[in-house]
């Protein structure tokens, strides 16, 4: 068995069959330090792990480093890879045009704005492939559990840490019971939802307001050079973009037809004269066109097109 | 034209020259444009034909400057479909001209035969050359005075569609093309009294024999002779002479037939004419008036008049250029709707095309003015043929051409008198197959007035005869063994006096029910020289097409009592099924009534009835029904349609508590269904009671009026989309109708997409799912997807977010509303696209292409009915779009449904253009595949960009390829189950559903019943509405294995699941971060440490993740 494929160690799970897919089965894990490209303070006691199974939790991983290191393999915090963090900014939310130069902590603000609803999964999977990485609590047990890999290894394939022992009773089960979980968890109880849009609407709003108000403050207020902010807005506030963009689009739309009107008119004889060129050598391409098109028809179907 | 100087421009009074020239210049425009505009060419107009010769002459390109063609893209068409199907006369035909100067050669020189009394020579040849000479029945008296005798042909000449080079390429390849060669039999072996009593055929019959007892020696070697009937008339037998092929790989591609003819102009014209008596029945010879036989006069007069004909269209082929193309179009038309010649197959072949199409060249139109012009082009005069067809019932009237003191016998038979030649060129057609001519003219015409559409494929591509395609019961008629001798004079064989019974019957009987009765009997084939005649099959088939919304009529209204004469002819005619009713006007009629409930059982017993009664009871207890098995399949019942309308009731009723509600954050617009219960589509109709709500519940969007309060932010809207609809469920928890309401939870993982619904169960049983509809998420997400500092990420989820709104928002409404009236429209189009949909599911498709598509294909079939008309059964409906589906090219194709009939031909272009430009983008199809557009969406990915894969779309036009071979194979013995079985073969690896949770199964049932009589609705059973475990696990796991696996799943059937590998994971790769499957370690052959799909891996981790819900994977590759 292969240990080291690139700069990844493997690391072969035995997976225990089940009574649908009797076949006892191997998943390999592919593991190597963490080096992101922004790297933190944690990368130095972190594993990031590839090709995570799909019903991974952090008592799977958690288990297998236990089966590895012993109690000495104690794991801090795990990631799983494309999992939505809890508490992130609300991606690029709204990125209204004047906000560009935010201060700091208003950005702050927007963090605490809290996106998830109530949770309707009792356990998430993961995509096929999938990654993860994994915080120890030192450097050390990060190494360690490496070197701990490259010695099962070496010592002839004896027995591979299994997947999900004695983790049964532990975890959310998956088949039917988790498709009944997810059907009533998707139904939150009502005042729990008005709650929780509650909680998120007051944030919004909270913020809404302060975006305002600095919005206001900048107008009023000249900065350090002297120069006072031109946002959008007057007294009554900041115009709604959707208005804006309407106006925008019927002022261009009463252009478009104004000018139309002119053409259609036909105003100098030379312009019908024009038209009717036009017209004629359109018929033209139009004609070629067809004809192209029919050609390749025909290319492509040969004798079918003409055979029922 | 120069240009105009200011200054003259102001002087009016100066420039009057100038001006005239320019409105002159101007005028020759416009009529030029005038020209372009004109489609549709003015069939009854005459153009000037210099004109158009010169056009035509010109260039090809000129032609878009004229309106001779339905379009550029249709004559385009039309000039390579008659490059294709015409025969190439100088490579395998350039031999029958050899032949045919050799077979000339050796009649001539046939040693005449003295007269002998008919038993001697009849003797003689059957002593000498063993050939029974093919008399016509009834046979000859053998103690007759008139003797037979056999001499050289007065002239001998080829006629017919070879040396017109007007033949088309046989339809199969084991057909050959015929060449005709008719033999003038010599007057002198003939007297004039020969007209009389099936003489002259005796002795043709006799002239025949000999020629081929002459022949016989000479050629036998390295020809094949056999007798046959010229166009399935007994009267004319023929000799065809075929060439044995060299060797098995190239078959002859021809054969010579010899006719023999009568002299032209020896049987005097006025004792043939229709309404003259020619066969004297055999006792009361004195009978005064003696019933007309036109037929046999016909069948003598065709005879004599072989080379007028071949004069008159000569001629016509000269002095227009397209006439020979025009008949060309012509016989592929009738050959796509299996309509020739051959009297088993309508009596209207390529003859009869031409031969009218030339005399109304000459005239036949008011005053005397031709009906078709020498300057037409081919597409004009084929255009002018169909409508002369189609707008002259020339079976109730008769079309006289250039004859004055013509008496016609009424009859059924339609008829065009040729004056001149003292013909009916009809005289072969019986009742029903003109009624199927004139039909099929005038769907045509409808269709090429039709300008949206390019309808070349339609005319003259598409076959529209495949009998179950065409029509919506076939019926197999055993022949009574003993058919008594008919009654008439004239000349008729058995068959066919039986069929023209069969058919006044069935048309008196079944009234307005169908539109259409055809029949077909049994064609002669050709025999040797030894057999007496030809065998054919003991059987007629009868075909009919319905009219849907009266088929199933339960009661017949008859004459009223009073019409003392009508009720007798009725009660005569019905037997003791007429009954005397008294009705709710007051009104009292004869009357009958049916007892079944189906379209196909009413229509079953009222022939089955009629047949008895009026046939044998053998015969009518041998008729075999084929059509219904159809509609069993889908349970077409008015109890679904029912089902239906109780859920759309429901929903009205839902509708108006909203409306009613008080309290409501805004002012409420609309509510708009857009679930397939709600349209009639959904393959089990929607079952429902008070104590057993739907399962699934009926999707409901929900749009208040606009208002400025709404946020300017995508997820704050999801979210106040979650506040108000907690708001209107507590609102209609007050509601008398209303059971339960709760909000759910969905797309989860999509930020920007709806994420919740209300679930609202009224006390019908009737369940309702509501989503909020905010028209400001498109103007959001559009702007997203605009702004160029939108991460990459984010804006891929707001492209398909978008893409999801504008499908359930925009398109999903719009086509439910299109879709369920076109249903009440059309009653056939809802079970048509239950059945489609089931036949997708069958084949595990359903998950893969949208029910919405299917529904478009099915509307498809509908309202682009051509070359037919819309379906009248479920049968025709299924299969014509199953047929659609093999031709329809979707690589260069796009669909276009046009609900409302409003799109134009632009439209239509600009869709097929959207198409090319994708392609052009995505040659490779990774993304959308399948265009199908509508007059709603234009862009034509509404429904088909979550797919088909370019995988699964190839797999449908298989699979509809194979079903489509299948109806063809078997025609009308075919068995419907045969199209729905599926096999899980094919299939990488199949999940095994374990029982309990298969739809089978009905496990809550089972506890419910117990319970019954407590008749309230527990608590678990609303908890339980809308949850199907297997479609949510089957949602996981095509998240989960988007790249590596693609899943197939009938939810009908809801046994296993398919699963097929992606190609292109199990090639070894190197490992790199962003792989997205599970993968395994293999050693490549250079050595090199490589990566592979993990298969026992992932099969393993679907093993887990189903658990109890899968009893068992299957590996089967």
């Amino acid at each position: 068995m292969v240990y080291q494929i690139k700069s990844f160690t493997v690391l072969p799970l035995t997976i225990p069959s089940t009574p649908a897919f009797p076949k006892s089965t191997t998943h390999t894990l592919y593991l190597q330090p963490h080096t992101p490209k922004i790297p933190v303070e944690e990368d130095s006691r972190s594993l990031f792990l590839l090709n995570v199974p799909i019903d991974s939790t952090p008592a799977h991983l958690r288990g297998i480093f236990t089966s590895l290191l012993g109690a000495a393999g104690r794991v801090e915090d795990i990631h799983f890879g494309g999992e939505r963090r809890k508490a992130a900014p609300t991606a690029p939310a709204p990125k209204l045009p004047v906000g560009k130069k935010r201060k700091r902590g208003h950005e702050d603000v927007d963090l605490e704005l809290d996106v998830s609803l109530p949770e309707t999964s009792d356990r998430a999977l993961h995509r096929s492939g999938g990654t993860a990485i994994i915080v120890f609590v030192d450097k050390k047990s990060a190494e360690a559990a490496l070197k701990a890999i490259r010695k099962l290894h070496k010592s002839g394939k004896t027995s591979f840490p299994v997947w999900g022992g004695g983790l049964s009773n532990k975890i959310p089960a998956l088949g039917g019971a988790r498709y009944e979980t997810y059907h009533a968890l998707r139904y939150p109880d009502a005042m729990t939802l008005q709650m929780n849009v509650d909680n998120y609407m007051t944030a919004f709003n909270e913020n809404e307001e302060r975006k305002k108000r600095e919005d206001k403050k900048k107008r009023n207020v000249p900065d350090e050079d002297g120069f006072v902010t031109v946002t959008k807005g007057g007294r009554s506030g900041t115009a709604k973009r959707e208005d804006v963009e309407e106006k925008r689009i019927e002022m261009e739309e009463r252009e478009e037809k104004k000018r139309r009107e002119l053409e259609r008119a036909g105003f100098y004889r030379f312009q019908v004269r024009e038209q009717r060129k036009l017209e004629q050598s359109e018929l033209v391409k139009q004609f070629e066109e067809d004809k192209r098109r029919v050609e390749k028809l025909r290319e492509i179907r040969g004798k079918r097109g003409v055979r029922p | 034209m120069s240009p105009i100087s200011p200054k003259r421009r102001k002087l009016d009074h100066d420039s009057t020259d100038e001006i005239s020239n320019i409105s002159g210049s101007d005028e020759e425009m416009n009529v030029d444009r005038e020209a372009f505009e004109d489609d549709a060419p003015t069939t009854k107009t005459k153009q000037n034909p210099t004109k158009s010769h010169q056009s035509r002459e010109v260039d090809e390109s000129a032609v878009y400057a004229g309106g001779l063609f339905k379009s550029n893209t249709f004559k385009i068409q039309v000039d390579y479909l008659l490059e294709e199907i015409r025969p190439n006369y100088d490579g395998k035909l350039g031999k029958a001209n050899e032949t045919l100067s050799k077979l000339k050669g050796l009649i001539e020189a046939i040693e005449p035969r003295d007269a002998l009394p008919v038993a001697e020579a009849t003797k003689l040849l059957q002593k000498s050359h063993k050939i029974s000479v093919p008399f016509p029945s009834p046979k000859p008296d053998k103690s007759a005075a008139y003797k037979l005798a056999y001499a050289k042909p007065s002239r001998i000449n080829v006629i017919g569609s070879y040396p017109m080079r007007t033949m088309i390429k046989p339809a199969k390849s084991d057909h050959v093309l015929s060449i005709d060669m008719v033999v003038v039999m010599p007057a002198s072996i003939l007297q004039e009294k020969d007209y009389m009593n099936y003489r002259y055929f005796y002795k043709r019959a006799y002239y025949l024999a000999n020629i081929a007892a002459g022949l016989q020696e000479s050629l036998k070697d390295t020809y094949t002779l056999m007798f046959k009937y010229l166009n399935g008339n007994d009267l004319h037998p023929i000799l065809t002479v075929k060439p044995k092929p060299a060797d098995s790989k190239t078959p002859s591609k021809y054969e010579i037939n010899i006719i023999p003819a009568a002299p032209a102009g020896f049987f005097p014209d006025a004792k043939l004419l229709p309404s003259k008596n020619s066969v004297r029945p055999k006792e009361g010879a004195e009978n005064a008036t003696l019933p007309p036989t036109p037929f046999y006069n016909a069948s003598l007069s065709s005879d004599r008049n072989f080379e007028a004909y071949l004069k008159l269209l000569h001629l016509a082929s000269k002095q227009s250029k397209s006439f020979a193309d025009a008949i060309m179009l012509g016989q592929i038309w009738l050959r796509r709707r299996n309509v020739s010649g051959c009297i088993s197959q309508g009596g209207f072949g390529s003859f009869e095309w031409a031969a009218i199409m030339a005399l109304l060249m000459k005239g036949g139109g008011p005053k005397g003015h031709s009906v078709l012009s020498e300057g037409y082009s081919s597409y004009q005069m084929f255009k002018a043929m169909l409508q002369f067809i189609s707008a002259n019932d020339m079976s109730s009237k008769p079309f006289i051409y250039e004859a004055s003191d013509v008496s016609l016998p009424k009859s059924d038979t339609p008829v065009f008198f040729d004056g001149p030649r003292s013909q009916n060129l009809l005289y072969k057609m019986t009742p029903w197959s003109y009624g199927l001519l004139r039909e099929e003219a005038k769907v045509s015409l409808d269709m090429l007035n039709d300008d949206t559409f390019d309808q070349f494929e339609s005319t003259f591509v598409t076959s529209a005869s495949e009998s179950l395609q065409r029509y919506d019961c076939v019926v197999r008629m055993p022949l009574p063994t003993e058919i008594p001798p008919s009654s008439e004079c004239d000349h008729l064989t058995q068959i066919t006096s039986l069929s023209r019974r069969v058919f006044s019957v069935l048309r008196e009987g079944l009234m307005d029910r169908v539109k259409l009765i055809n029949i077909k009997t049994p064609s002669l084939p050709n025999w040797a020289f030894k057999a007496s005649g030809p065998n054919s099959e003991a059987q007629i088939v009868l075909y009919f097409v319905f009219d849907p919304a009266i088929i199933d009529r339960l009661v017949d209204h008859g004459p009223s009592a009073e019409e003392k004469r009508k009720a007798l002819k009725f009660q005569k005619f019905w037997g003791e099924k007429a009954e005397l009713r008294r009705f709710k006007d007051g009104s009292i009629l004869e009357s009958l009534v049916w007892k079944s409930a189906s379209t196909y059982g009413v229509f079953q017993e009222i022939v089955t009835y009629i047949i008895n009664r009026h046939f044998t009871k053998e015969i009518s207890e041998g008729l075999t029904f084929v059509g219904q098995s159809f509609d069993k399949a889908i349970r077409a019942a008015d109890s679904t349609t029912k089902q239906f309308e109780a859920l759309k009731e429901a929903f009205r009723t839902f509708e108006k508590d909203v409306r009613e509600l008080e309290g409501l954050p805004l002012q409420l617009r609309q509510l708009s269904p857009t679930s397939p219960q709600l349209r009639y589509t959904s393959i089990d109709a929607p079952s429902f009671s008070a104590h057993s709500p739907l399962k699934d519940p009926a999707n409901v969007l929900i749009q208040f009026e606009g208002s400025g309060r709404w946020p300017d932010d995508l997820i704050s809207i999801q979210r106040t989309k979650i506040a108000f609809l907690l708001n209107i469920g507590n609102l209609l928890e007050d509601c008398d109708g209303v059971v339960m309401t709760r909000v759910g939870l969905e797309n989860e993982d999509k930020q920007f997409e709806n994420c919740a619904f209300l679930d609202v169960v009224c006390k019908s049983g009737a369940a309702f799912r509501l989503r909020i509809q905010n028209d400001r998420e498109q103007t959001l997400l559009e702007r997203l997807v605009k702004d160029k500092f939108t991460d990459s990420r984010t804006r891929d989820e707001a492209v398909s977010a978008l893409a999801a709104y504008k499908t359930t928002f925009v398109q999903l409404p719009l086509l439910t509303q299109s879709i369920s009236t076109h249903c009440t429209r059309f009653p056939l189009l809802s079970p048509t696209i239950r059945l489609l949909k089931m036949w997708f599911d069958n084949h595990m498709l359903l998950g893969h292409i949208s029910g919405e598509l299917i529904e478009l294909l099915g509307a498809h079939t509908f309202l682009h009915a051509y070359p037919w008309r819309a379906p009248s059964s479920v049968m025709t409906g299924f299969l014509r779009t199953l047929m659609f589906i093999e031709r329809w090219d979707w690589r260069h194709q796009a669909l276009v449904v046009d609900f409302t009939g409003t799109m134009t031909s632009k439209d239509v272009t600009s869709a097929n253009t959207r198409l090319e430009a994708w392609r052009k983008i995505d040659p490779g199809m990774n993304r959308t595949v399948i265009f199908a557009a509508s007059n709603h969406d234009t862009s034509g990915v509404g429904f088909t960009e979550m797919g088909p894969s370019k995988v699964v779309a190839a797999r449908m036009t298989a699979l509809a390829g194979s079903a489509y071979k299948l109806v063809k194979e078997k025609g009308i013995e075919l068995d419907h189950r045969l199209l729905f079985a599926s096999s899980t073969a094919g299939y990488d690896f199949v999940i095994h559903i374990s029982p309990f949770f298969a739809k089978g199964s009905k496990r809550k049932d089972t506890s419910k019943s117990k319970f019954k009589n407590l008749k309230v609705q527990s608590e678990a059973d609303l908890e339980q509405i809308g949850y199907q475990p297997i479609p949510l696990f089957l949602a996981e796991l095509k998240k989960i294995y988007t790249n590596s696996i693609v899943f197939f799943y009938s939810e009908e059937v809801g046994t296993c699941i398919g699963g097929l590998w992606n190609p292109q994971p199990v090639a070894g790769r190197t490992l790199k971060i962003g792989i997205e499957y599970a993968t395994k370690v293999i050693s490549s052959e250079e050595g090199e440490q490589n990566v592979q799909l993990d298969k026992g891996a992932i099969l393993a981790e679907i093993s887990r993740l189903g658990g109890d819900m899968v009893s068992k994977i299957e590996v089967q590759r």
